[in-house]
C-alpha cells in the first residue's frame, strides 16, 4: 500500500494551496475531497445550463501564484484596466460609482461631496497601509503567547517593525482603527451617507456583524486586502483558480481523490496516525492537514474524546454563525442598465445596512437586506445578508421562496425589467453550504471575522500557528489565522509551518 | 484680597479634581481647587431635591474607588463608610425572579432552580473574572507607555508592560485578550443558559456605553466593572454613607485638611499660556489667578477645545479629541417614595431592597433598548438598575419614606429631535411603567421625581455629551489610547497642562485614579 | 426562601443537636456534634457505632451506553475493571494533573454509576461528555445518605435489613430493604472503622433513621456530627478538599494545586488504561519524573512536646478535635511543608498531622519540627514522619 507523508483533508484552495506546497517541497502528498469535484467554496458550477460561481470567488495572494507558478497552469491576471468598478444603486435610480482609478472614482463622489472626493485619494492611501500591514501580519506565523521562541519573536518583531516604518502617525492609527466600527471609521474620513454606506458594506460583508459593531473596520480592511480594492478584483472564474491550484499541485506531485469524504481522523496515542473514508477504507499517514473549519475538525473528524474538555468548550465558543445566502439568477440577458463583470451593491445609508444586521441578531430574515451582487454575461449572483443560519422560527427549507423573492425584489427596485429576464434560478442558503460546501452553520470564513477570533485568537487563542492538541494534526483551512477569503494565505502557512516538522 | 499665585490649579470639583488638589496639597504644595457650581463633587453629589429626600443625583455606587487612596488620604477620618450592597435582584417577565445573594452557596441554590448547570458555571465564573480582573489590575496603575514612541520615559513603560505580561499565565494572557476583544454576550453565553442571568450580567457590560451587549468590547466594560470584585475580601459593590456626595465631601475635607484650597462658584473661562506653558486660569468673572501647572478635571473635549485656545495643540490632536467618543448614552430617574416598592416576583420587604434591583430579563430585552438607542429614541423597555439608598442608609430620606435612584438605559444624548420636558416626561413614564410591570405599587408610592438625561448631565455636571465615564469605555479609547493615542499619560501636548479625570487612563468610575496618577506624573516633570 | 438547606434528617437531628452547633456543608446545614463533648461520639465510631448524616454529598447518576466512557475520561482509575456492585475511591484532575476533587464511584449496573464528589460536579461532566450518549441527574438532594460507622455496625444493619449485609465485602455494594423501604447499602466510610453508608431516596430518610437507631440500641448505636468524625478521618490518614488540598478549580496560583501523586494517591492513577484521560500527559510526566511534594502523617514526639509546655510550667494543652489550620513544619531552621490537618488521637493517645513535605523530607522515619502554640507563643514540638493510616483496626477489611 502507497503511504504519504501527509494527507490532507479538503479540495478548497486552501487545502490545494497547502498540497501544492508540500508536493513542491518534496513530500508525497494525498488530497480528499468529498464531493466529486475540487475547490470547495472556490467552484463555478452549473445550474440548468448556467455557469456561476456558486459560494465565492476571489483571489489568491500574489505570492502563491508566484511560488507555485500559476501562470504556468493558466492562471493570469487582468491588467489593472480591466478592474470593474463598484457600483452603489441608491434610490431614485441614483448611484454611485466607485472604479479602481481614484479619479474617476472622485468625479462621481463629488455629485454627493466635493469634500468627500478629495479626501477619497488619501483614504485609499491609507487603506493601502492598512492592508499591507495586514498582509504582513498574513504572513506572519503567530506564536503561542508567552512563549515566543526566538525566531517566532524575530518574525513578530518584523511585524512590529513593518507597522512602525508606516510612520508613527499611521503605526497608531492603523491600531486604533482596527477595533473600531465601520461607521466610526469612515465618519472619520467621510461626510457623504451614500459614499460611507457603500464603503462600510465591504466592512460587513461576510460576517455577521452590523456597520456599528466593533471590529468591522477590520473587516473592511481585511476584505480589502483580499479583494484587492472595494470591487472585487477576479483572476478568473472562481473554477479557473481552482483548475491551475488543482494542476499546479498535479504537477508537483500531488495526489487528489474525488468522492473520498473523510469521516474521521485516525488518532493513535495523541498522534495522528490516518483518516477513514466513509465506506470505511483506511489511510495511514502521520502527518494530517485539516481544511476543514475547526468545529468540523475538532468536534466530528477527531471527535471530543482525544481532546480535553476546555480546548473542546473553546471549539464549540468558535463562533460561526454564517448569515449569508447566495442566489444565482440565470437571465435570458442582463437588464437594462446593469452590465456583466461589474459588483453592485445595495446599501444606501448606514442605518439601512443596521436595521439589516439588527433582524439577524434576532434569528430573523432581513426585511431588507444589504445585496453584493456581481454579474457575468448571463448570471447574476447575489450575495444576501442577513439571513441568519438559526432562524428563531421555521427551518431553512420553508423560508427558501421568501427569500428568493426578497432577493429579486430588492434588486428590481433598481433593474424594473429583471422579474421577466429571469430563466433559472438558484438558491444556496446557510444550511445548504453546510450540507453540501461542508461548512459548519454556512459560515464563509469558518469562523467568524471578529476581534476575538483573529490573529493569534484565530481559531482559538494559542492555536493560531496551525498546530493542534493532537500531534501530527494541523489545521490549514480559513479558521485559523490569515484565512476568511480566498487569499491562500492560512493554506501557504501551514504548509510552511509542516514542512519544517516533516 | 485673596492671593491669586499658586503652584497648582485644578479645575473642576468632583472626585477626581479633588483626589488630585489633595495628593498636590500632600505633597506639600499650594493648590486651589475651582468648582463651578456652589457645590463639589461633579457627577458625585448627594442633594436635597425633595425636601427630607436626598438624591444620588447622579453616579450611586461605589466599587473601584482606590482603596489606597481611601487610606492614603486617611478618607474614613474625614467621614468615608462604604456600606454593602450584597446583592442583586433580577425580576422576570414569568413573575420569578433571579436573586444573586450575598452568600455562593444561597447563590448557587438560587440559581440552581433556573439551571443546574449555570448555578455551577456561575462560581467558576466568578473565579475566572476574579482571575482574570487580578490579571489585569496592574495594568491599572501602570501609566500607558505609547509603543509608537522612542523616549526613554515610553521604552522603560513598554519593558516593565512586557515584564508584566511575561508574569502571567498563558491562560491568563489569551483571557485578557479575549475579553477585551469580546461582547459581554458572546462571552456570557460561553458560560450560560438562562436569559435573566445573561441579560443582568450582560448589563453590567453595557453601562456608560453607547452599545449593546453584543458589540464587541463589552465584555471589557464588564470586567472592569469585577475590578472592584476582586478586592473581594474587602467587599465589592457598595454604597457610600451619604451617597456619593459622601465620598466627594470627605475626599473635599482631606483636601482642605491637607491645606489645598476649595473655590465653589468659580467658573473657567479659559487656561492661561505665558510662553508655550499653562500658567494659570482666567475665571468667567474676569478674575486671573496664576500657577505653575494646571490640571483639568473636566472632560477631555472641554479641557482641550473649551478651556485653552487650540492653536496650542497640533491639529491632529484637536481632530482626535473631536473624534472622542463622549455620547452619553444613560439618564437618571431619582424617585421619592412614601414605601418601598413591593415586587410581585418576591413581595414584603425583604434582603432584596439593601441590594441593587435589576431589570433585564434578557439579553435579547437589553439589544433591543440599544437598537432604539442606535437610531436615536430612548428605549421603550430599558435596562433599569435600581437602588434604594435609605433601605441602606436610613439618612437618605425622612424616618419611613425612602429614595429610589434608577440608572437607565438607553437614554441616548443625541435624541432624534433632541430632549424637551416633554420629552423627559415621556421618558421618565416609561422607567415607571416598566418598573410598574414589577412592582405595581411603585406608581401611587411616588411622592416626588429628578429626571436626568445625558443633557442635564452636560449641564448641571459640565460634563461634554453627557458620558458618564468622560468618553465611553471602548477598545479604541482604553489605556494606550485614552483619550489620544501618544498622550495616554495625562499629560498635553501644551507644558504643564495635565489631564486629571475619567477621561484620561484608566477611565470611568467613582475610582479616584486619574486624579492620583496625574499628580504622581506631574510631579516628575519638574514644573512644580 | 433565601437561607440554607436542611437534610431529610433535619427534623431529628434538629432535636438531638444539644449545643447547636450547626456547620456548614455544600450549602446543607448538619450538625457539628449531638453532645456537648465530642467524647461519646468519637468512641461510638471506634467501639460501637456511630450514625452520621452525611446526606449533603453531592451524588450523581450517570447513565447510558457511554457512561464508561465518560467516567474513564474524567477519573483517573480504570472504570473498565470496575464491577457491577463494586465501588471506588478516585480522584479526578484537571488537564495539568490537578486534583479538581475526589469521591466514590459505584457501578450500580451495567451502564448505571453514581458518583459522590464534595463540589458540584455536574458542569465538569457535562463539559466532558461532548457528543456521549448518557444522562448526568444530580441526585443530591433526592438522595438521602448515612454513615453508620464503628465495630457494631454490621450487627445493627443485619438486625434491621431483610438481608444480612456480612456478605458485603470492602468497597461492595448490595442493595437491601428495611421495613419494606429499598435501601441500597456500601461497605464504605470517612472513620477507616468497619463502616457502612447507606443511600435512601431522600422522602423514605426519616423512618430508615428511626430504623437504625432502634436497632442499634442494644449495640450502643450514637448520633454523631462531623467534628467526631473529622478526628477520625485523620487517625484514618483521609484528606478532606478545601481543608487538606485546594480543587484546582479554586486555586489562584499553581503553588495551591496539588496532584493525586502528591495527596498519596498514586495507586489510583492508572496510565496504563487506554486512550486519553484528562490529565493523562501531565500525570505521565509526573510519574516518571516523581513528585516534590507528598502527604504524610507526621506524629509529635510526646516528650518533646511536654517540655515545650513544662517550659512555662504548663502540662500540655491539646484541643481536643480536629484543627484544620496550617502549621509550618521545619526541618532545622528551614519550613519544608506544612500541617493541614492535626488532631488529638484518644485512641492512640497521640497528637498526629496530616503534613504536606517536599522531597526529601517525606520519606517516612524523617525526624522534623511542627508548630505548636505554648502559652500564646509559638513553639516547634519535634515530629517524626510516618506512613498514612495512623490507624486502620484488622476488621476494616475484613
Amino acid at each position: 500500500m502507497k503511504t504519504y507523508d501527509a494527507i490532507i483533508i479538503g479540495a478548497g484552495h486552501n487545502g490545494l494551496v497547502s498540497a501544492a506546497y508540500l508536493a513542491k517541497a518534496g513530500k508525497q502528498v494525498l488530497v480528499l475531497e468529498s464531493r466529486a469535484i475540487p475547490g470547495g467554496t472556490l467552484v463555478t458550477e452549473e445550474f440548468d445550463g448556467f455557469m456561476a460561481d456558486m459560494v465565492q470567488s476571489g483571489n489568491l495572494c500574489p505570492d502563491i501564484i508566484r511560488n507555485l507558478k500559476l501562470a504556468r497552469f493558466g492562471l493570469k491576471p487582468k491588467p489593472v484596466s480591466e478592474i470593474p468598478a463598484f457600483i452603489s444603486l441608491l434610490p431614485d435610480s441614483d448611484i454611485l460609482v466607485l472604479e479602481s482609478d481614484p479619479v474617476k472614482a472622485a468625479e462621481s463622489i463629488k455629485r454627493f461631496s466635493p469634500k468627500d472626493a478629495a479626501r477619497w485619494p488619501d483614504f485609499l492611501t491609507f487603506m493601502e497601509k492598512a492592508t499591507k500591514f495586514l498582509e504582513s501580519a498574513y504572513d506572519t506565523l503567530m506564536p503561542r503567547l508567552p512563549k515566543v521562541s526566538l525566531s517566532e519573536g524575530y518574525s513578530l518583531a518584523e511585524l512590529a517593525l513593518d507597522l512602525r516604518l508606516a510612520g508613527r502617525k499611521n503605526m497608531l492609527n492603523i491600531i486604533r482603527v482596527i477595533p473600531m466600527t465601520a461607521v466610526e471609521f469612515l465618519e472619520e474620513w467621510f461626510e457623504s451617507e451614500q459614499l460611507k454606506a457603500a464603503v462600510a458594506s465591504v466592512g460587513i460583508h461576510g460576517v455577521t456583524l452590523g456597520v456599528m459593531s466593533a471590529g468591522t473596520t477590520f473587516n473592511l480592511i481585511h476584505n480589502w486586502l483580499n479583494r484587492g480594492g472595494l470591487a472585487h478584483q477576479y483572476l478568473g472564474r472562481a473554477g479557473q483558480v481552482t483548475d491551475a491550484l488543482v494542476a499546479a499541485a498535479e504537477a508537483y506531485g500531488a495526489e487528489m481523490r474525488l468522492s473520498a469524504e473523510v469521516t474521521s481522523i485516525k488518532i493513535e496515542d495523541n498522534q495522528a496516525a490516518g483518516v477513514v473514508l466513509k465506506d470505511g477504507e483506511e489511510i495511514s499517514a502521520q502527518t494530517v492537514l485539516s481544511s476543514a473549519d475547526p468545529k468540523r475538525t475538532f468536534l466530528t473528524l477527531v471527535g471530543p474524546m482525544e481532546l480535553s474538555p476546555t480546548f473542546v468548550w473553546h471549539t464549540q465558543s468558535i463562533k460561526m454563525r454564517g448569515s449569508v445566502a447566495k442566489l444565482h439568477l440565470g437571465l435570458k440577458s442582463l437588464p437594462d442598465g446593469m452590465a456583466a463583470d461589474t459588483t453592485y451593491t445595495i446599501a444606501p445609508a448606514l442605518n439601512y445596512l443596521e436595521r439589516a444586521y439588527d433582524a439577524a441578531k434576532y434569528g430573523q430574515i432581513s426585511e431588507k437586506p444589504y445585496l453584493e451582487v456581481t454579474t457575468s454575461e448571463n448570471v447574476i449572483s447575489i450575495h444576501f445578508q442577513y439571513a441568519p443560519y438559526k432562524l428563531k422560527q421555521g427551518a431553512w427549507n420553508d423560508k427558501r421562496d421568501t427569500l428568493e423573492k426578497l432577493a429579486v425584489d430588492t434588486l428590481a427596485v433598481h433593474f424594473p425589467e429583471l422579474q421577466s429576464s429571469i430563466v433559472k434560478s438558484k438558491l444556496l442558503t446557510p444550511a445548504d453550504l453546510e450540507t453540501t460546501y461542508s461548512l459548519t452553520e454556512g459560515d464563509l470564513n469558518h469562523g467568524q471575522i471578529m476581534l476575538d477570533q483573529f490573529m493569534f485568537m484565530r481559531p482559538i487563542p494559542g492555536w493560531s500557528n496551525h498546530k493542534t492538541p493532537i500531534d501530527g494534526l494541523y489545521l490549514c483551512g480559513s479558521g485559523v489565522h490569515a484565512g476568511g477569503g480566498i487569499s491562500g494565505a492560512s493554506g501557504r502557512n501551514a504548509a510552511k509551518v509542516v514542512s519544517k516538522e516533516i | 484680597m485673596t492671593v491669586n499665585h499658586y503652584d497648582a490649579i485644578v479645575i473642576g470639583g468632583g472626585h477626581n479634581g479633588l483626589v488630585a488638589a489633595a495628593y498636590l496639597a500632600r505633597a506639600g504644595k499650594k493648590v486651589v481647587v475651582l468648582e463651578r457650581r456652589e457645590i463639589v463633587g461633579g457627577a458625585a453629589v448627594t442633594e436635597e431635591i425633595i425636601p427630607g429626600f436626598k438624591f444620588t443625583e447622579f453616579s450611586y455606587v461605589v466599587s473601584l474607588l482606590r482603596p489606597e487612596i481611601i487610606r492614603e488620604l486617611e478618607l474614613p477620618k474625614h467621614g468615608l463608610k462604604i456600606l454593602p450592597l450584597p446583592s442583586t435582584f433580577a425580576p422576570m417577565d414569568n413573575g420569578d425572579y433571579l436573586g444573586l445573594w450575598d452568600d455562593p452557596d444561597l447563590t448557587r441554590r438560587e440559581l440552581y432552580r433556573h439551571s443546574p448547570l449555570d448555578a455551577e458555571a456561575y462560581d467558576a465564573y466568578s473565579r475566572a473574572m476574579g482571575r482574570a480582573a487580578k490579571a489585569i489590575k496592574p495594568l491599572i496603575s501602570l501609566i500607558p507607555p505609547d509603543p509608537s514612541s522612542l523616549h526613554p520615559r515610553d521604552l522603560m513603560g513598554l519593558l516593565k508592560l512586557g515584564q508584566y505580561a511575561a508574569g502571567l499565565s498563558e491562560k491568563e494572557l489569551y483571557m485578557i485578550a479575549k475579553l477585551v476583544t469580546q461582547s459581554a454576550g458572546d462571552m456570557l453565553e460561553e458560560w450560560f443558559e438562562t436569559d435573566v442571568l445573561l441579560g443582568t450580567k450582560a448589563a453590567s457590560g453595557v453601562v456608560g456605553t453607547l452599545l449593546g451587549p453584543r458589540s464587541a468590547g463589552t465584555a471589557y466594560v464588564l470586567l472592569h466593572h469585577y475590578m472592584g470584585e476582586i478586592d473581594g475580601a474587602f467587599r465589592a459593590w457598595g454604597f457610600a454613607k451619604g451617597g456619593t456626595g459622601g465620598v466627594s465631601g470627605a475626599i473635599a475635607n482631606a483636601a482642605l485638611a491637607l491645606g489645598a484650597e476649595i473655590r465653589v462658584g468659580s467658573s473657567v473661562a479659559q487656561v492661561i499660556v505665558k510662553k508655550g506653558r499653562a500658567a494659570g486660569v482666567a475665571l468667567d468673572n474676569g478674575d486671573e489667578l496664576q500657577s505653575k501647572v494646571v490640571f483639568s478635571a473636566a472632560d477631555p473635549k472641554r479641557t482641550f477645545l473649551q478651556f485653552v485656545d487650540p492653536k496650542y495643540f497640533p491639529d491632529e490632536f484637536i481632530q482626535s479629541i473631536k473624534n472622542f467618543r463622549t455620547l452619553g448614552s444613560s439618564g437618571k430617574l431619582n424617585l421619592a417614595l412614601s414605601e418601598l416598592p413591593d415586587f410581585t416576583a418576591l413581595p414584603g420587604e425583604g434582603p432584596l431592597h439593601r441590594g441593587a434591583i435589576s431589570i433585564s430579563p434578557s439579553l435579547d430585552y437589553i439589544e433591543r433598548a440599544y437598537d432604539e438607542a442606535k437610531y436615536g429614541q430612548f428605549s421603550r423597555r430599558p435596562f433599569i438598575d435600581m437602588i434604594i439608598p435609605s433601605a441602606i442608609d436610613p439618612d437618605m430620606a425622612p424616618p419611613g419614606q425612602h429614595v429610589a435612584s434608577c440608572f437607565i438605559q438607553y437614554a441616548p444624548y443625541d435624541l432624534e429631535g433632541g430632549w424637551d420636558d416633554a420629552k423627559k416626561e415621556a421618558f421618565a413614564e416609561t422607567v415607571i411603567s416598566t418598573l410598574e410591570i414589577y412592582a405595581p405599587n411603585i406608581r401611587r408610592t411616588i411622592v416626588g421625581k429628578q429626571v436626568i438625561t445625558p443633557v442635564d448631565i452636560e449641564r448641571i455636571a459640565g460634563i461634554t455629551g453627557g458620558n458618564i465615564f468622560h468618553g465611553e469605555m471602548l477598545l479604541n479609547q482604553i489605556f494606550f489610547l485614552r483619550p489620544v493615542a501618544g498622550w495616554a499619560d495625562f499629560r498635553t501636548p501644551l507644558r504643564g497642562y495635565y489631564l486629571a479625570a475619567s477621561g484620561a487612563h484608566p477611565g470611568g468610575g467613582v475610582m479616584g485614579a486619574a486624579g492620583k496618577l496625574s499628580v504622581q506624573e506631574a510631579l516628575k516633570d519638574g514644573l512644580l | 426562601m433565601i437561607q440554607l438547606l436542611h437534610t431529610p434528617f433535619h427534623e431529628r437531628t434538629e432535636l438531638l443537636c444539644q449545643p447547636k452547633n450547626w456547620r456548614r456543608w455544600a450549602g446543607y446545614l448538619v450538625a457539628g456534634s449531638y453532645e456537648m463533648s465530642l467524647d461519646r461520639e468519637y468512641w461510638a465510631i471506634r467501639n460501637t457505632a456511630a450514625l452520621i448524616d452525611v446526606s449533603p454529598l453531592m451524588k450523581y447518576l450517570i447513565t447510558g451506553v457511554d457512561a464508561a466512557l465518560l467516567l474513564n475520561r474524567v477519573v483517573t482509575r480504570d472504570i473498565d475493571k470496575l464491577q457491577v456492585g463494586q465501588v471506588y475511591y478516585t480522584g479526578w484532575c484537571d488537564e495539568d494533573g490537578k486534583m479538581i476533587d475526589d469521591g466514590t464511584l459505584s457501578r450500580l449496573d451495567e451502564t448505571t454509576y453514581r458518583l459522590t464528589s464534595a463540589e458540584p460536579s455536574l458542569r465538569w461532566l457535562t463539559m466532558n461528555a461532548v457528543g456521549l450518549e448518557l444522562e448526568i441527574t444530580e441526585i443530591t438532594d433526592s438522595m438521602a445518605a448515612l454513615s453508620l460507622q464503628g465495630p457494631n455496625s454490621s450487627s445493627v444493619l443485619n438486625r434491621c435489613c431483610d438481608n444480612p449485609v456480612d456478605e458485603i465485602k470492602y468497597f461492595r455494594l448490595m442493595h437491601n430493604e428495611l421495613d419494606g423501604i429499598p435501601i441500597s447499602i456500601s461497605r464504605t466510610g470517612y472513620t477507616g472503622d468497619l463502616g457502612y453508608e447507606i443511600w435512601i431516596d431522600a422522602k423514605d430518610a426519616l423512618p430508615v433513621w428511626d430504623a437504625l437507631i432502634a436497632a442499634g440500641h442494644d449495640f450502643g448505636i450514637l448520633p454523631v456530627g462531623i467534628l467526631a468524625m473529622d478526628m477520625a478521618r485523620v487517625e484514618a490518614g483521609l484528606f478532606m478538599i478545601e481543608s487538606d488540598y485546594t480543587s484546582s478549580d479554586h486555586a489562584w496560583i499553581k503553588a495551591q494545586q496539588s496532584s493525586p501523586f502528591e495527596l498519596g494517591l498514586g495507586w489510583t492513577v492508572n496510565l496504563d488504561k487506554p486512550g486519553y484521560f484528562v490529565g493523562r500527559p501531565a500525570l505521565a510526566r509526573e510519574q516518571r519524573e516523581g513528585s516534590t511534594w507528598k502527604l504524610m502523617g507526621l506524629e509529635v514526639e510526646w516528650d518533646g512536646l511536654e517540655a515545650l509546655f513544662k517550659d512555662v510550667g504548663l502540662p500540655p494543652q491539646i484541643l481536643s478535635m480536629a484543627i484544620r489550620a496550617s502549621l509550618p513544619v521545619r526541618s532545622g531552621k528551614k519550613q519544608i511543608g506544612y500541617v493541614s490537618t492535626a488532631t488529638w488521637s484518644p485512641l492512640l493517645k497521640k497528637y498526629i498531622a496530616l503534613a504536606h513535605l517536599q522531597k526529601p523530607y517525606f520519606e517516612p522515619g524523617t525526624n522534623l519540627r511542627m508548630e505548636v502554640t505554648v502559652q500564646h507563643h509559638r513553639q516547634y514540638a519535634p515530629a517524626r514522619v510516618v506512613t498514612l493510616p495512623f490507624y486502620e483496626p484488622e476488621w476494616k477489611k475484613r
